[in-house]
């Protein structure tokens, strides 16, 4: 496999032929992918500057300065669905690193060494979150790469103090951008591209509202790849994608249908997703009538650009999007912050099944696991289900296991009704 | 005064908790190092650094924060349920790496603890860039806390104050170096396990009487039987290491542990807080964040990797014992920047990497790795 994202690109072309006939009225959500892996795929061939990215960065200026931005988790996240590709890129990273670490890292680890990835980036723009294993990740991939590269320090609050440091280092973030394209900020690109932001946001935040409705309108898999909106957030295929999205959960809570045909259970997962088997969640639909309402990772309640005249308000702005990103919202900081979270899907949603799908690699997530199911007990009378998985590596748990442990629980939740 | 009386300082009860408490005194414990106990000093309180010394039972800490985390965390976090750190009247905890931040979560809703008025309870942000805009974070954070903490304590914490206690602490720090230096020389008067328990103390006691003692210690020191009998010159670097009985395993092979780069050991007090004219909490903050201390300074990977080279040379270290804390993913990935440094290529010190967990149930595997290691090694 040279070329990692040709391949991957090349997988999402034949998956489009493929749903082209089958699935013709849901070519919304295939377009969306083929936009985000062509782009990256052709950039250089296209004359663009492509710029890896970790989580927070200004994906919005980067598309302002005519660079394409690819975040580097979307290869794990793309690859645990086949878990051959993910496990070679896993077991080459454990020559390295712990193999207690997280499969992401592990896996963009082991694409770097591989060799694998194809053109060598513009540039890198990081950050120091959401965890330590990507805070050891970043850092080699970005030394590796030998590419320019701006690191932003993620605060570990969500205050102000926290958004002026970030805001600070988005100011930054131009100056290095301009350098490395040799270009001024061309404002009227970027208030037009802050504008399809903001009108991403807009919709994502109806799209959620949506699904607090009972029976949910909309499958638990578009979670997943709802997933993809901070990476393309500004980009047209985005908004186009998140329209058609709007448009069926609509027709859907006017004719007063679900994404199941009775909806028994509303389930949240509180954690990361499933990437290595998100036919889990097609499963749970089909089996037991239990949707995924919304999820720890999924939930986004994306800020938007309050004032896209005024640069400071922007920077802060951007500051607070970034805190408010999946992983980041939650887990990155103090505790109260993911029972905050936790707290408001539970009740937003009127979730009635709870489930920590917790992914091995993500310990800090663990070791608060407690504090928040006791929270869930406490004010919405649930009991929660454990369940340990790699979230990447679809080695570490079978889909049989999980099936298994999912019905007995699902089973004991029925008796007890 | 004997040396047996300074290593019993490195009980996690020692004597002088005691004494501190009977004269109604504060202490404040600490989690993780980027804590600078100079504020905690200048107010009054004694900092203690928590820690999970010689835990045989983790079943609290594996209740609260899963079996899939640091058992160092998990085994601080049981010392402090089980009543073992009964004597704290507050926590002060930074965000180090995040099984330090949850030690600090958990406690908090472990039997309401967050509610207890009495009880101290912060958490300071640590930036993870060394850089000028992450300077200024930082050292708001640290005025939050001499605040914050003043209040508590009932005292204000004056620049003054705080200059004296930096001052006392610096000499800590020249104090730690030399102590560092008996290693240097062929024939050390001072083991690795002797030497782990000494920084322990200096962690678990006041500064004050500290630094008599270790002076008392190093004047001393010449009429200490010179260690000869071992077989390589060992560093230790990697995760949060406070158990001497680890460092005595391979001590007892043959690896004399001469250095480290431990946050327990020499990056624990090391470089002197530099006060310059300025503002004293921006000082604070930059010698703070410069500092080399442990990986998760996302920008200070070649200054760690310098540091263990220069260590390496001014010990004559024959090799590096890497010990990683099962889950600690700080330290997990570590090796990829090993590999990468010029200079510790260039230098290509033989090191091995052991995993290990907080309770000290693997000896035996231990003890046969670290001796064939030795062998391998020995000159």
């Amino acid at each position: 496999m040279s070329n990692l994202i040709g391949t991957i690109s090349r997988q999402v072309d034949s998956v489009i032929e493929h749903a082209k006939e089958k699935y013709a009225d849901q070519m919304w959500m295939f377009d969306v992918q083929k936009a985000s892996w062509d782009a990256v795929y052709h950039a250089h061939d296209e004359g663009k500057r492509l710029i890896y990215v970790g989580a927070c960065a200004p994906v919005e200026l980067i598309y302002a300065f005519d660079c394409v931005p690819f975040v580097l988790d979307m290869i794990p996240t793309r690859l645990a669905s086949t878990p051959e590709v993910a496990a070679r890129y896993i077991d080459l990273a454990e020559k390295y690193i712990a193999p207690t670490m997280c499969g992401i890292d592990k896996v963009d680890i082991g694409a770097i060494l591989s060799g694998d990835m194809p053109d060598k980036p513009d540039a890198f723009i990081y950050s120091t979150v959401p965890c330590d294993n990507s805070r050891v990740a970043y850092p080699f991939i970005c030394d590796r790469l030998g590419c320019p590269s701006y690191c932003i320090d993620v605060p570990f609050r969500k205050n102000e103090m926290g958004f002026d440091y970030m805001a600070r280092q988005y100011k930054e973030i131009i100056v290095f951008l301009e350098k490395l394209t040799g270009k001024k900020l061309d404002w009227d690109k970027f208030q037009e591209i802050m504008t399809i932001s903001n009108q991403t946001n807009d919709l994502m935040n109806k799209i959620a509202d949506l699904r607090r409705i009972t029976p949910c309108p909309l499958p638990g898999r578009l979670l997943v790849l709802n997933e993809m909106i901070p990476g393309m957030v500004g980009h047209p295929a985005m908004l186009s994608y998140l329209e058609a999205q709007y448009a069926i959960g609509q027709d859907a809570v006017a004719k007063g249908l679900g994404a199941v045909k009775e909806e028994k259970y509303r389930v949240s997962w509180l954690q990361n997703m499933l990437w290595s088997n998100v036919g889990i969640l097609d499963w749970m639909e089909r089996k037991f009538g239990a949707v995924l309402v919304m999820d720890a990772f999924g939930y986004q309640r994306g800020h938007v650009f309050r004032d896209i005249d005024d640069l400071d308000t922007i920077c802060v702005d951007f500051a607070k999007k970034g805190l408010a990103l999946p992983m980041i919202h939650g887990a990155s900081g103090p505790v109260e912050d993911y029972i905050d979270l936790v707290e408001n899907t539970m009740g937003d949603y009127n979730v009635s099944v709870s489930m920590f799908i917790g992914h091995v690699g993500c310990k800090h997530t663990w070791a608060a696991a407690k504090i928040i199911t006791d929270m869930i007990q406490e004010k919405f009378g649930l009991p929660t289900l454990y369940l340990d998985v790699d979230a990447v590596d679809g080695r570490y748990k079978k889909t049989d296991e999980i099936r298994a442990l999912i019905t007995e629980y699902m089973e004991t939740i029925e008796e007890n009704k | 005064m004997s040396t047996e009386t300074l290593f019993e300082k490195a009980e996690l009860r020692n004597s002088s908790v005691k004494a501190w408490k009977e004269q109604g005194k504060k202490i404040i414990g600490t989690v993780c190092c980027h804590v600078p106990e100079e504020i905690l000093h200048a107010a009054g309180a004694m900092p203690y650094r928590l820690r999970a010394t010689g835990v045989t039972d983790l079943s609290e800490g594996d209740t609260w924060m899963s079996t899939f985390t640091c058992s160092y965390a998990r085994g601080t976090l049981q010392y402090l349920i089980d009543g073992t750190f009964d004597f704290m009247d507050g926590v002060i905890s930074s965000d180090g790496c995040l099984m330090a931040g949850r030690i600090f979560d958990n406690w908090k809703y472990v039997d309401g603890n967050a509610e207890k008025k009495e009880f101290y309870l912060k958490q300071i942000a640590a930036p993870r860039m060394n850089n000028e805009n992450a300077v200024r974070y930082y050292r708001d954070y640290l005025d939050q806390m001499r605040t914050e903490l003043g209040a508590y304590m009932g005292v204000e914490i004056t620049d003054e104050k705080i200059r004296a206690s930096v001052a006392l602490y610096n000499e800590t720090r020249r104090l730690i170096r030399a102590l560092y230096d008996l290693s240097k020389s062929d024939a050390p008067v001072v083991s690795g396990t002797e030497r782990l328990k000494l920084i322990l103390a200096a962690s678990s006691m006041p500064k004050e009487e500290y630094n008599e003692m270790l002076k008392d210690f190093l004047a001393r020191a010449g009429s200490r039987a010179p260690i000869k009998n071992y077989r390589a010159r060992i560093m230790l670097v990697g995760s949060a290491l406070d158990d001497p009985e680890y460092i005595k395993v391979i001590e007892d092979k043959g690896g004399l542990v001469v250095t480290d780069a431990l946050c327990f050991g020499t990056r624990y007090l090391w470089e002197p807080v530099e006060l310059e004219g300025g503002d004293v909490l921006t000082s604070i903050a930059a010698s703070y964040l410069k500092r080399p201390v442990c990986p998760r300074m996302v920008d200070l990977h070649d200054e760690f990797g310098d540091l263990i080279v220069n260590f390496c040379q001014d010990f004559k270290v024959d090799g590096i014992i890497y010990e990683r804390v099962k889950y600690c993913e700080i330290w997990g990935g570590e090796g990829l920047y090993f590999g990468e440094h010029k200079g510790m290529k260039e230098a290509d010190v033989p090191l091995i990497l052991l995993e290990r967990e907080e309770i000290m149930t693997n000896i035996g595997q231990l003890a046969v790795r670290a001796e064939a290691f030795i062998e391998m090694i020995e000159k």
